[in-house]
């Protein structure tokens, strides 16, 4: 007899075909969603937000959509992960990776009907994955050594991965900010120390490198506006009063000159503080909390610059770019690390007044004063440039190169049919899967240019015959062109990572046999 | 190139990877967008220009606005649909910007994704449509700043008529003599030498006051308060050589940051604290009077009571003059004013921290009273100005209009360039697009001629909304344009078509730039779109 109570009551599980049949669907149709934002003529998706607010993104980037997406398919989840993965080791083919790997579950798919075991198409998978991998690394560029042409990479990758963003039409513009502000980074992938502004108004071209770091405070009031040689104290101390933090604690007094000397008491205790703070011989101190009126006036007494009120990050980033650290004890003065820099001035960007910083002690950084129409605008804009910016930060360190608009794939793709050639047994059918679903890619992205990608990737993949060609899909003119002549490169480091992730995430997703749904905890019933 | 690919998508796709293409449902989300923005601009059409209409709007708490802003408008109906929202967004943008021409740049939109529904419907693909809309874009800005004339900002006239320009199309319109020269003087005195390109209209301060008509709208040389001095002890209501002191401390009985509690054990004691408390507050007075201020200005505290009774009992026995509830965003604006610096303590009180005003005095308007500060020695680079109207309504939309007069004068200042009005810039633009479209290759060509058509519903709309027969006026603009008269334009009091530079119809060519490159943004972006993906 079956026993049938194993699981709680809503629980319940799935076997066998079943449950390979619903992972299937959930990731593919996760990645048909990603799909039509591939390549340089994706389309963008509406994020609308059910919460509060209604709020409204506009966005092309994989990951952000992904991400703030309802999921409840189990498989559809892991999907999801792999482009956040991929979205934090390199930044960029976020798309990709979930594109790819929907692809491969689909081959798998028709394998599975056709009675191959998963096990036997995984095992394929794998071996068609290390192929393609050695295929590119005999194939990828490296001007490590050449300081000009690495310039010149950098440019180009750069101006491949804001192609495809909202940043397209003056993707030189951002290109070059974004080179300078890598190159600035010295080689460490620390992204923090490059800040990005956003201020409304104007257009996109507007927008800036600055070299020095931009904070969107206030001076206080009748303090000086402009400092040389600032030496800055970094804080995060309570400005307004020294408060006993026990719950209840109170005075007794009989008189009211006593509460009055309490007062007094209390103010003298914010004047020590703030001599103590300025006996740092500071000229410029920074504060996370509020700054009361009171102190504020002793340090525009003393020709201070305070500014009150910096947000966490904010300090954060002042302290590690100006080498300064958060103090939040002044009474040792000399242990203090103090922060430097040549010049702070107010300066206005738009309609608002920021506080700027230049000549700081850690060259390394700078702030990227972005513009736009509106705040959908703007937000796009910047994710656009973080994924640039980590592509870059990326490459800096591991400089191969690839060229991009498919030529990769078709590369993979042609190297891993010749391995399906030559692999006996049932598992070149999955390495032969492997390379179709490899050509799904510039299917893809000729598919949501509105061309014939029937047509283009049979002449591509023609081209690709003969040995070292550079053909790819050209999305603008709508032809197959020489990439390399078109300058359109991508990292070497995407493109791995794309290959290997959605390797695993289908291999993970193939093995599944069974998925058990737990109970969903029972909220306390409101009787 | 671009023209091959066109029938290719209209063809089916024979990708093999793919076995169902779920397009319709893509389109159906992009024409939904289009639609729904169609609707947001088509809502604000019938205000556009100086016959335009106003709207009246209710909020939800019951609040009646009505007003003839777009960027009021579109601010206050509940957009929910993101494309709508979008739309919004853009004439908030607009409104950062330029500071007017926020229906302008709605219509425009409107205009546009008319065109691009009808170019989708033709089987374009969105990135092209979209292409050929950047490049139109940035030929038209250069159309338009070459159509520019220069102006200096010397020349006050040409100021007032650009100003004049902005404020004829609302309600306060009859008063435009009166408050462009206003807007004008009021910006210009605020420029700082050092820095002439940028005016922070933050410097400027408008105080709304009930009652009077808009024609008793003025500029006040100094400060001037929505609030009564306080009378409660009789003190002081007018001050000359006054020495005003602003402070962020109160004058009442102490109160210590930490809980506090005085412990009465008898009745002479109770007397004791009495007196201690007055004594307490004498000497604070003491100190003030010291200094020779005669008037305070005390920042609102949430602490504690600024003021009691006992202490402007004290002050008005003092004979100085308290203000009471300046709140604290205002205190940069009033020390920067009144050229001293706030006091944070008592025992700073020093007589260097005061300013000095020949006249301080509370001055009976209408149903209230208001405080005037003039004659303030060596006062900051601020303006006031006190508006005036017969009803609250009257008075709201005048100082929407007066600010948005103020931003075109901002506009110039930032800008100095001025170009015609009344539907001018845009038809000009729409022949010369038209005619570069001739020299465009493949489906650009065809784009951009749709635009330049598209962008002839600014003078079709102002023609419309004056009750003039459009297409003939359109028409004959259009004629008038043809033949070289690039200055014509609607001439909507006249119902003609005259050279609208010589009826002083005037705008800053940022306006028109910034709704132009703001409008294709906006356009572009909804084109992209493809879905609506519902999130957390």
């Amino acid at each position: 007899m079956p026993i049938d109570k194993i699981f709680k009551d809503d629980a319940n599980e799935e076997k066998g075909e079943r449950a390979r049949m619903a992972s299937f669907i959930g990731a593919m149709a996760v990645a048909d969603l990603v799909k039509s934002t591939l390549g340089p003529k994706g389309m963008d998706k509406i994020l609308q937000s059910t919460g509060r607010g209604h709020s409204v993104t506009v966005t092309n980037d994989g990951a952000t959509i992904l991400k703030s997406l309802h999921i409840d398919n189990p498989a559809a989840k892991v999907l999801v992960d792999i482009s956040k993965v991929q979205d934090d080791e390199v930044g960029d083919g976020t798309t990709s990776v979930v594109v790819l790997a929907g692809e491969l579950l689909r081959e798998a798919e028709k394998l599975v009907t056709s009675k191959i075991h998963p096990m036997t198409i995984i095992a394929g998978y794998r071996m068609a994955a290390e192929c393609a991998r050695d295929a590119l690394l005999k194939r990828v560029m490296d001007n490590k050594e050449d300081a000009e042409k690495f310039r010149s990479d950098l440019m180009k990758i750069a101006m491949t991965t804001l192609c495809s963003k909202i940043l397209s039409q003056d993707k030189e513009h951002f290109a070059e900010m974004a080179v300078d502000a890598v190159f600035r980074l010295k080689g460490s992938t620390n992204l923090e120390a490059i800040q990005i502004i956003k201020k409304p108004g104007g257009s996109l071209r507007d927008s800036f490198l600055d070299e020095g770091f931009i904070l969107d405070k206030k001076i206080g009031i009748g303090q000086p506006k402009r400092i040389e040689n600032a030496k800055i104290l970094v804080a995060n101390t309570a400005m307004d009063t020294d408060k006993v933090k026990i719950y209840g604690a109170r005075v007794r007094v009989d008189s009211m000159t006593k509460v009055a000397e309490i007062e007094g008491a209390e103010k003298e205790k914010m004047k020590d503080k703030v001599n103590k703070i300025l006996a740092h011989g500071i000229n410029c101190f920074v504060n996370r909390q509020l700054i009361y009126n009171f102190p504020e006036e002793l340090f525009a007494d003393a020709g201070v610059l305070a500014i009150e009120h910096a947000d966490f990050e904010g300090i954060e980033r002042l302290g590690l770019v100006t080498g300064g650290e958060i103090a939040s004890t002044f009474d040792n003065p000399e242990s203090v690390k103090l922060g430097h820099c040549k010049l702070i001035e107010e300066i206005m960007i738009g309609e608002d007044k920021l506080i700027h910083f230049s000549g700081v002690a850690m060259g390394q950084a700078c702030s990227i004063v972005l513009r736009g129409a509106s705040h959908h605008v703007l937000d796009e804009a910047e994710r656009s440039l973080h994924d640039a910016l980590c592509v870059l930060s990326q490459t800096v360190n591991d400089s191969r190169v690839l060229l991009g608009g498919g030529w990769p794939e078709m590369v993979m793709a042609k190297e891993v049919d010749e391995l399906a050639r030559k692999t006996a047994g049932k598992k070149s059918h999955a390495i032969e899967a492997f390379s179709r679903a490899l050509v799904a890619i510039p299917t893809t992205i000729a598919d949501n240019a509105g061309l014939d990608s029937a047509e283009l990737v049979a002449q591509l993949r023609a081209e690709h015959h003969n040995q070292g060609c550079n053909a790819g899909i050209d999305v603008i003119s709508g032809a197959v062109g020489d990439m390399e002549e078109r300058g359109i490169y991508e990292a070497f480091k995407v493109k791995q990572a794309v290959l290997l992730s959605a390797t695993e995430a289908a291999e993970m997703i193939l093995r599944v046999d069974e998925i058990i749904t737990c109970a969903p905890r029972r909220r306390e019933d409101r009787m | 190139m671009a023209a091959v690919a066109a029938p290719m998508a209209s063809r089916p796709r024979a990708s093999k990877s793919e076995s169902f293409v779920d397009n319709k449902r893509k389109e159906d989300i992009r024409s939904a967008n289009i639609n729904a923005g169609r609707a947001v601009a088509d809502a604000v059409r019938t205000s556009l220009g100086p016959k335009g209409m106003d709207k009246m709007i209710s909020t939800a708490s019951g609040e009646v606005i009505i007003t003839n802003d777009g960027a009021t408008i579109l601010n206050k109906m509940d957009v929910l649909q993101p494309a709508a929202k979008m739309m919004v967004e853009l004439s908030k943008s607009q409104d950062s910007a330029a500071g007017d021409g926020t229906t302008t740049v709605v219509v425009l939109a409107g205009a546009l994704l008319r065109v691009c529904q009808v170019l989708l419907g033709a089987g374009i693909h969105p990135t092209v449509i979209s292409d050929a809309l950047h490049k139109s874009c940035g030929k038209s800005v250069d159309i338009l700043t070459a159509m520019a004339v220069p102006v200096e900002l010397t020349d006050r006239d040409s100021l007032v008529k650009s100003a004049s320009t902005s404020l004829n199309s609302k309600v306060v319109s009859q008063y435009s003599t009166l408050l462009a020269p206003l807007a004008v003087d009021a910006v210009l005195s605020v420029i700082d030498p050092e820095k002439p390109e940028i005016v922070d209209l933050r410097d400027i301060k408008i105080v709304k006051k009930l009652g009077g008509t808009v024609d008793d709208t003025h500029t006040v040389k100094g400060l001037v308060f929505d609030k009564k001095v306080s009378h409660a002890a009789g003190g002081p209501t007018r001050m000359e050589n006054a020495k005003i002191a602003v402070i962020q401390f109160q004058i009442s009985p102490p109160k210590t940051d930490i809980e506090q509690s005085i412990v009465v054990s008898d009745y002479t004691q109770m007397d004791r604290i009495l007196k201690e408390e007055r004594n307490y507050i004498l000497g604070m007075i003491k100190k003030i009077k010291a200094t020779g201020c005669n008037v305070l200005l005390i920042q609102k505290s949430i602490l504690r009571d600024a003021v009691t009774d006992l202490s402007l009992h004290y002050l008005a026995k003092a004979k100085i003059m308290v203000i009471k509830d300046v709140e604290r965003d205002e205190i940069e604006f009033v020390t920067k004013t009144l050229n001293c610096l706030p006091i944070a303590n008592i025992e700073h009180f020093r007589a260097e921290k005061l300013g000095f005003a020949e006249l301080v005095e509370e001055a009976s308007l209408g149903d209230g009273k208001i405080l005037k500060i003039t004659g303030i020695k060596d006062m900051g680079r601020t303006t006031s100005v006190l508006v005036r109207g017969s009803n609250q309504l009257v008075l709201d939309e005048a100082e929407r209009s007066l600010h948005d007069a103020l931003c075109v004068v901002r506009c110039l200042v930032s800008k100095r360039f001025l170009i015609a009005g009344g539907g001018a810039p845009e038809i000009e633009l729409s022949r010369q697009l038209g005619a570069w479209a001739k020299v465009l290759h493949g489906m650009e060509g065809y784009c951009v001629k749709s635009f330049a058509e598209a962008l002839e519903v600014i003078p079709y709309t102002l023609a419309e909304n004056a009750g003039l027969n459009p297409i003939a006026i359109v028409t004959e603009l259009r004629n008038k344009h043809a033949q070289g008269e690039i200055n014509s334009g609607i001439n909507v009091r006249k119902g003609q078509i005259t050279n609208i530079l010589e009826e002083n119809v005037v705008q800053p060519l940022l306006v028109s730039t910034s709704a132009i490159t703001l409008a294709t943004e906006c356009v572009r972006m909804i084109l992209k779109i493809d879905d609506i993906v519902t999130v957390r």
